[in-house]
């Protein structure tokens, strides 16, 4: 045990020394928290944390397999001055729990440089103090609960757009996009739905808009028609819906027996989807919603191409968090290339410097402006906004909305 | 009667006043609230009372067949079918798959090339549908009888209710690992879209009848005419009213009880499919659950109009579902409210009239 003992110290001293020896760049001592670095052969790695299995799998997999197809991009485009790009995932189970295990496990990467996630709100939690003591700047795709960006976190950033952003954009929307000025308000009782339609209504008042009826309906039902009729007395001229599909689907199939005829129904990213134009066919027709997909271009097109080639799937299939995953990627990688520098044959990657770079990020990824702001939310594009037209076969699709 | 008479105290002035001022207060509030409502405030015009009526009108039809159900097993074993609801979710199910399957047969027609079986032949896919809705109901209701409830005929009375409530949840959680717990959307032939209808023009507005609805309401009045002219008219009817009024009796009398009450069960399956294709038809939803609440209202109907009375049945289904599409707009409360209108009119019924609308049993009447 002694002996053991000793050579553990000796082990130790030659490593210091060897330290001592070797020279450090000026940059690193000068940065508070050091240096990633990055040996020959070695790869530049980004962390990512989240359900890989179980129930929420699909999450995990989809945002790693959007963030793989950005770094072999970068890889091969010739990736870090020679160095290439890697991502490293770990399964959390979604657990805050497990966050903290595997942020703990993530510091302890001398060549780890930054983290895509994690994916659900409490394990970010619960990893951002440990990622914040270390100096590993974080960037969620997923993680929506409002009060993350408030903790005072250097490291934390996010993609995601919270339920108030997407409120705001939505009031917008249909204030000035849709010219509507009498609105009607309902929701599913849920604390996502009456949150965004409560925050839906605040925005639409301040900006002068008249909401002249907010009803509720209870999840499950089959049959909305007396509750839409009455708010077709108070006439609007568009409904906002704080929900989830099902009952956004009842409620568009009995949209003209309550007398809704022209009226818009106005979904949040809870209704939007392939269910919805599946089940009310023609009834959904003129339907607009708020979505994560965003609008097509020639770089999402792309995007979908290598996804679909890569992975055997359709983007999308999995979760709507893909292409937030892929600009989540360029931009820790962005981020890493605009502090990075060699010396000799390594890589040094200094952190403090680093985690200021992401927060200073300021670029036009695939979601649209990724900007971050002070509190590190970066998602200034907000949310894309779809609508419902006829496919031409008797059903209908969704289409990128136009003014 | 006797044994409910024995429940009540032989002192009975506390209990009548305290009725009578519960029935004023009810009664003075719900004058207040209507003139309110209707006079004062008018939040609605005549077009939406009348869309709110049409509502309550369809989803009547529903409910009283359903209810009929209710009552029909009770008239003759005295007992309440809590299973019930899901005989009817069973014969959903049916109709759904029909639809589904009629709808992944090619049928190329020479205008439209990608046509299928569903909406080439729509009269014709509606009544199989139908057809196979009423049947599997039917036979839910008959296995339902056998397997859960004849073992027990001669139990005490607590001891087949309590079985039905042990089917019910059986069932629905059959359905749901059979059928996933996913929430469906019937897939109507284009002919009975959830979006078209006739349009009648109240008030300056178009009301929109969903065609749907119509079929709906005028297929449930036609079974429920059926129905009457089964009980009234035929021998089997005749059958079950003598087992309602006597099993002994009806025994003596060379009336096979067990063969009349797998009957029973057989006819109220038939109309709990009918009832299940229509309300996926016409609301368009459908899960494992989705059985459950309509069957409670339709019990709450059969109660209204008096348990084991068919046109009590009839007009409590009718009543129910009016009343909860028009009361909360005439009380002026919330809609997510319907269900506890719903529920507070059973407990005023069976504070105010125990015996239901129209009485409570058919062969009382006939004694």
């Amino acid at each position: 045990m002694k002996k053991l003992s000793v050579l553990l110290v000796i082990v130790m001293l030659a490593t210091a020394l060897a330290a001592c020896g070797s020279k450090v760049p000026e940059a690193c001592e000068s940065d508070p928290l050091g240096c990633a670095v990055i040996e020959k052969g070695e790869t530049v790695k980004i962390g990512m944390a989240g359900p890989m299995l179980g129930d929420y799998a699909m999450f995990g997999k989809d945002i790693s397999q959007g963030a793989m197809v950005a770094i072999d991009e970068v890889n091969a485009a010739g990736g870090l001055e020679g160095f290439n790009f890697e991502l490293i995932a770990e399964d959390t189970g979604g657990s805050p729990e497990q966050g903290a295990a595997v942020a703990s496990k993530f510091v302890t990467d001398e060549t780890m440089v930054a983290i895509a996630g994690h994916i659900f709100s409490g394990e970010s939690e619960a990893a951002m103090p440990i990622y914040e003591d270390a100096g590993f700047p974080m960037m969620s795709p997923s993680a929506t609960n409002p009060p993350l960006t408030q903790m005072g976190s250097t490291v934390f950033n996010r993609l995601a757009f919270t339920d108030a952003v997407q409120a705001k954009f939505a009031a917008e929307m249909l204030k000035n996009d849709l010219g509507v000025s009498k609105l009607a308000l309902v929701h599913d009782g849920s604390a996502y739905g009456q949150g965004l339609a409560d925050e839906v209504q605040a925005n639409f008042e301040s900006m002068g808009g008249e909401v002249v009826a907010y009803e509720a309906v209870t999840p499950g039902e089959a049959d909305y028609s007396a509750t839409l009729a009455a708010i077709a007395a108070a006439g609007p001229e568009a409904v906002y819906y704080g929900g989830y599909a099902a009952e956004a689907i009842v409620m568009a199939n009995q949209w003209a027996q309550a007398g809704l005829t022209g009226v818009t129904l106005f979904g949040c990213d809870g209704t939007f989807g392939v269910e919805f134009t599946q089940k009310t066919g023609a009834n959904g027709i003129g339907s607009i919603a708020a979505s994560l997909v965003p609008p097509d271009s020639d770089e999402k097109t792309a995007f979908d191409t290598a996804y679909q080639t890569k992975f055997g799937l359709a983007a999308g299939e999995l979760s709507a968090f893909t292409w937030s995953a892929y600009d989540t990627a360029y931009t820790l990688m962005n981020a890493a290339m605009s502090v990075a520098f060699v010396d000799g044959d390594t890589l040094y990657i200094p952190r403090s410097a680093m985690v200021a770079a992401v927060r200073g990020t300021n670029y036009n990824g695939l979601t649209g402006a990724v900007v971050c702001d002070a509190t590190g939310e970066c998602n200034a594009s907000g949310p894309s906004f779809y609508e419902v037209v006829s496919d031409g076969a008797g059903g209908s699709t969704w289409i990128p909305f136009t003014k | 009667m006797e044994t409910l008479k024995k429940l009540v105290p032989s002192d009975l002035n506390a209990s009548k006043w305290v009725r009578m001022i519960l029935g004023i207060l009810v009664l003075a509030l719900l004058v207040w609230r209507l003139v309110d409502v209707i006079l004062i405030q008018r939040l609605y015009g005549p077009d939406t009372w009348a869309r709110f009526a049409i509502t309550g009108l369809i989803i009547g039809g529903m409910y009283a067949l359903i209810a009929i159900g209710y009552t029909l097993v009770y008239g003759i074993l005295l007992m309440i079918n809590f299973a019930h609801g899901e005989v009817m979710m069973l014969g959903s199910f049916a109709g759904y798959f029909v639809f589904e399957l009629l709808a992944f047969i090619p049928s190329p027609g020479p205008e439209n090339p990608e046509q299928v079986l569903l909406n080439a032949f729509p009269v014709l896919s509606i009544l199989v549908a139908f057809l196979v809705g009423m049947l599997v109901s039917a036979l839910a209701g008959y296995f339902l009888e056998k397997i859960a409830y004849r073992p027990l005929r001669k139990a005490p009375r607590l001891v087949p209710l309590i079985s039905a409530i042990g089917a019910s949840i059986f069932l629905q959680n059959a359905a749901m690992l059979l059928f996933g717990p996913q929430r469906r959307t019937y897939l109507n032939p284009t002919l009975l879209d959830r979006g078209l209808g006739l349009e009648i023009p109240i008030a300056g507005n178009n009301v929109l009848v969903p065609y749907t609805g119509i079929f709906s309401f005028v297929l449930s009045i036609l079974l429920m005419l059926g129905l009457y002219l089964l009980v009234q008219k035929t021998k089997l009817g005749r059958s079950m009213r003598a087992v309602a009024e006597d099993k002994g009796a009806a025994a003596l009398m060379g009336i096979n009880v067990d063969a009349v009450i797998s009957r029973t069960f057989i006819i109220s399956g038939i109309l709990a499919g009918a009832a299940g294709v229509m309300w996926g038809v016409h609301n368009g939803l459908l899960n494992h659950y989705v059985g459950y609440i309509p069957g409670m209202k339709a019990f709450t109907a059969a109660v209204m109009g008096g348990i084991g009375n068919i046109p009590g049945a009839m007009l409590g289904g009718m009543t129910l579902g009016i009343l909860e599409s028009l009361g909360p707009a005439m009380l002026g409360i919330d809609f997510q409210l319907k269900d506890v209108i719903a529920f507070t009119i059973l407990i005023l019924v069976l504070i105010f009239r125990p015996s239901g609308l129209l009485g409570e049993r058919l062969s009382e009447e006939k004694v």
